[in-house]
């Protein structure tokens, strides 16, 4: 079989929008998504882990963020809505066909990812009931979810390496197949990019769930004790350090090893080598301040963690981070799509007004939101 | 056709569409017609100041936000991953015309979870007038999210005049659009009325307040069984004349449609007799349970019977169930269905070059094919051209059993003249070569006819 001929190109319908358009608010949903889907990928995981070694701030951690775990996981799905959308107007023509051949694994996502939050919340109840002594059934939930999470990871993975992966889906289709129609039972397995693609986003997200260590700490933690709060910048910058290690492990892993030569060719010189650059070193940046944070909090002079905008500044800079990978990974995907896509997107008809009307609509979301956040503030500097 | 073909055994796979889309309507009607109640009795509450009644709504709300955060907002991404895997055409069109639509909605979504939460987590911790502005965002953008899903699903049954016009806006105000967006807001409020009586069966002891409860949910879903009349009849009206030719020509769509009128007749009348004038009934959470049920089957029925009255299409006049395109029927008819589908086309070249003439799949070759060939080219077109609806020998809508003893010539008079017979069907889209491949493999999922059946007086088959 010819992998270019299964790109359909008998329907082609014009963009909706322009394609730089849809490519930014894919990669816009794509980074709020990836800050939160972080905090649960490598976050409970670590929090489960924790628990397990009964040591005292580490299991206050689990607690606190397992508490916060619902909401992360609401507005991070949420927020995954907006790159599946739009991957799906540019994009459709590999994104179905990929997802069809791993079908049985992709339409499991959601039925998993509904017993891994229905297992947070037990997590959550039963840290909130019983603290330390928290029942087994409980824990397993937990461990369960953990589970649940890094397979969705893989799943995900697989996917994504999979839509970009067309000269593997004659082979695959052959293989899992019925008279020609997909059994949905493929995987991407044989793909040279997809473990690095998984386990670096892994590491990844230990960094990000490093961050937001140290911005709960400083920002939400006011009830817990200074040795706590001291604790935490200690831990952030030894999973930060982990994390760090696996991701530029695995980067190198993708990069050297599974890059396809015209994406190596296209990264690696010219004009963009400075940005695949600053993707693999820019967390340094975060690990600099992080390792500031804990050398700061651990002095013998001073023994008190930076404040607040030291952590705002952390968070800040892993948001550069996860954006400057997602605008890297875009790159990448448009490289490797691009000598099948060249039939694609020539025509736009922008729905102006439609698009008015959303923009109009985000706009006045962001400010709606604001004002109910602005509410809680108030809340909760009213209770002190 | 343009994508490969999932297929999944007895089922079919669009079938888990309406699986995981029914899961979803029941909890994402709760999700409006719950946050409309949860705004308007807290501030009712306020007013009064009844902190009995507003520890019963805060109860509520960590029911509602545990069941439609979680299991609604999680099935409604899950309708987007099944469609995209079974009706992938059917996506990309819709997807095409409406994406605006569902990043607006998107943007209500954010809303409303936003408001959820602080709705419940800030519980007592609000001044009363914000704590219920808070309540009333959320109804809003429930309630939006909900008309502007509509406005899409809506088109899919009758897109009006946007085949002429094909515009967001023609498609999105099709002549479906008002008629389901007052059903279902009258679902809303009914269903949502329905799960307060059950929440409140379990978990109120106190007499005067259940009764409290039962009385001021009941005047809501009286209103929505109203607004479902209403916009049952407007949806009826507004129907394709297929859909309505449908309706009375599928036995089985008879039976859901008696089923649908049953039930939807038992919860109007358990509400009417029940909590409006004998507030009381309610408190045995057996009651609650089994009018919940009713209302459960009278809203999966409703859905799977808004499916099945667009057949032959997906989105009526645009898309065919088997994913193609209606202006695409005569060029595959002349030029083969094996040849004109993106995927169909390089498993035959693959699988068989032999047939492959000049870069094209040519008839006299597949005719030429032995019959194990044939019957297997057969198979590929069944899965891509029939599976959508129908499993081939057992399953749903099985083939096998419904052609049973028909002879070739039968088979292949049915096949050459599918949408005159069966105007439900689509048209075949092949050559009279390719229908004869179809014609095989036919033949080899027919059942015998079963034995020890008594006919004509003495002997069995």
């Amino acid at each position: 079989m010819d992998p270019q001929a299964l790109i359909d190109t008998t329907y082609l319908a014009p963009l909706p929008a322009p394609l730089w358009f849809i490519q930014f608010f894919k990669v816009l949903g794509f980074v709020l998504h990836l800050v939160l889907m972080n905090l649960w990928y490598a976050g409970v995981p670590v929090a489960v882990g924790l628990w397990l070694s009964g040591r005292a701030h580490g299991r206050r951690w689990t607690t606190r963020l397992i508490a916060q775990m619902p909401l992360i996981i609401a507005f991070g799905v949420n927020f995954g809505i907006v790159p599946l959308l739009f991957i799906q107007v540019a994009y459709g023509k590999f994104f179905y066909p990929a997802t069809i051949l791993m079908a049985w694994t992709w339409f499991s996502v959601f039925v998993l990812l509904t017993f891994a939050y229905y297992g947070i919340y037990l997590f959550a109840h039963g840290l909130k009931t019983y603290g330390p002594n928290l029942p087994k059934r409980f824990a397993a939930a937990g461990w369960v979810s953990a589970l649940i999470f890094v397979a969705l990871g893989f799943v995900f993975a697989n996917a994504m390496s999979l839509m970009s992966n067309v000269a593997a889906w004659p082979g695959l289709l052959q293989d899992h197949s019925v008279h020609g129609a997909a059994l949905g039972t493929a995987m991407n397995l044989c793909d040279p990019s997809l473990w690095p693609r998984w386990l670096m986003l892994f590491g990844l997200a230990l960094t990000t769930l490093s961050v937001w260590t140290v911005v709960d700490a400083a920002w939400f933690a006011g009830n817990e004790s200074p040795e706590y709060r001291q604790w935490s910048c200690g831990f952030a910058w030894k999973t930060h350090t982990v994390g760090m290690l696996i991701f530029a492990a695995m980067g190198a892993w993708y990069v050297f090893g599974a890059w396809p030569e015209d994406v190596r060719n296209r990264m690696l010189h010219g004009p963009m080598i400075a940005h695949t650059l600053l993707t693999g070193a820019i967390p340094g940046v975060v690990w600099l301040l992080l390792a500031w944070g804990a050398r700061a909090s651990s002095s013998s002079v001073a023994r008190t963690p930076p404040g607040r905008g030291w952590a705002s500044t952390v968070f800040i800079a892993q948001v550069a981070v996860l954006a400057i990978n997602a605008v890297t990974r875009q790159i990448v995907q448009n490289i490797e799509l691009q000598r099948y896509s060249a039939s694609l997107w020539k025509e736009t008809a922008t729905q102006w007004s439609p698009m008015a009307l959303f923009l109009a609509v985000f706009v006045l979301g962001v400010g709606v939101v604001a004002w109910m956040v602005l509410q809680v503030v108030r809340a909760e500097r009213a209770s002190g | 056709m343009h994508y490969p073909w999932w297929y999944v055994p007895y089922l079919t796979s669009p079938m888990l569409i309406a699986a995981v889309s029914v899961l979803h309507v029941l909890v994402s009607h709760y999700a409006v017609g719950g946050g409309l109640f949860l705004a308007f009795e807290t501030a009712y509450a306020y007013k009064r100041n009844d902190r009995d009644y507003l520890a019963y709504l805060k109860r509520h709300a960590k029911f509602f936000v545990l069941l439609t955060v979680v299991l609604g907002a999680i099935t409604g991404v899950g309708i987007w991953w099944t469609i995209g895997l079974a009706s992938p055409l059917a996506t990309e069109v819709l997807i095409q015309t409406f994406v605006f639509g569902w990043a607006t909605e998107w943007v209500f979504f954010v809303i409303e979870l936003t408001a959820a939460f602080i709705f419940l987590y800030y519980w007592g911790r609000l001044p009363p007038q914000i704590h219920v502005r808070i309540g009333w965002l959320y109804a809003a953008s429930a309630w939006i999210s909900l008309v502007l899903i509509t406005g899409i699903t809506a088109f899919m049954l009758n897109p009006g005049k946007w085949l002429d016009q094909p515009d967001f806006w023609t498609g999105f105000l099709n002549p479906q659009f008002l008629p389901q967006t007052i059903a279902r807001t009258g679902g809303a409020l009914l269903l949502s009325s329905l799960y307060v009586y059950l929440h409140a069966a379990i978990v109120i002891k106190d007499q005067r307040l259940q009764r409290q409860i039962e009385q001021r949910s009941t005047r809501p879903a009286l209103l929505g069984a109203v607004m479902i009349a209403l916009g049952g009849l407007a949806w009826y009206f507004f129907l394709p004349e297929s859909a309505i030719r449908a309706l009375s020509a599928a036995a089985a769509l008879n039976v859901l449609m008696g089923l649908l009128f049953a039930a939807t007749i038992v919860v109007f009348a358990a509400l009417f007799f029940g909590p409006y004038l004998n507030p009381g009934w309610l408190h045995s959470p057996g009651f609650a349970g089994c009018l919940l049920a009713f209302g459960f089957i009278a809203f999966s029925t409703g859905e799977f019977i808004r499916e099945a009255v667009r057949k032959p299409y997906i989105v009526y006049n645009v898309v065919f169930g088997n994913g193609i395109f209606p202006e695409e029927t005569s060029r595959l008819r002349r030029e083969g269905y094996l040849q004109g589908g993106t995927w169909t086309a390089q498993y035959v070249r693959a699988k068989y070059p032999q047939v492959v003439v000049d870069g094209r799949i040519d008839d006299d070759r597949l005719r030429a094919l032995d019959r194990n060939a044939q019957v297997d080219l057969g198979a590929v077109i069944f899965q891509y051209h029939c599976n959508d609806c129908h499993a081939p020998a057992v399953g749903y809508s099985a083939v096998g059993p419904l052609i049973q003893g028909w002879s070739s010539q039968m088979l292949a008079d049915l096949v050459d003249e599918l949408h005159v017979k069966r105007f439900t069907m689509p048209p075949f889209c092949g050559t009279e070569a390719e229908r004869d491949l179809l014609v095989a493999y036919l033949q080899t999922i027919a059942p015998p006819p079963p034995h020890g059946m008594r006919l004509n007086g003495s002997s069995t088959r």
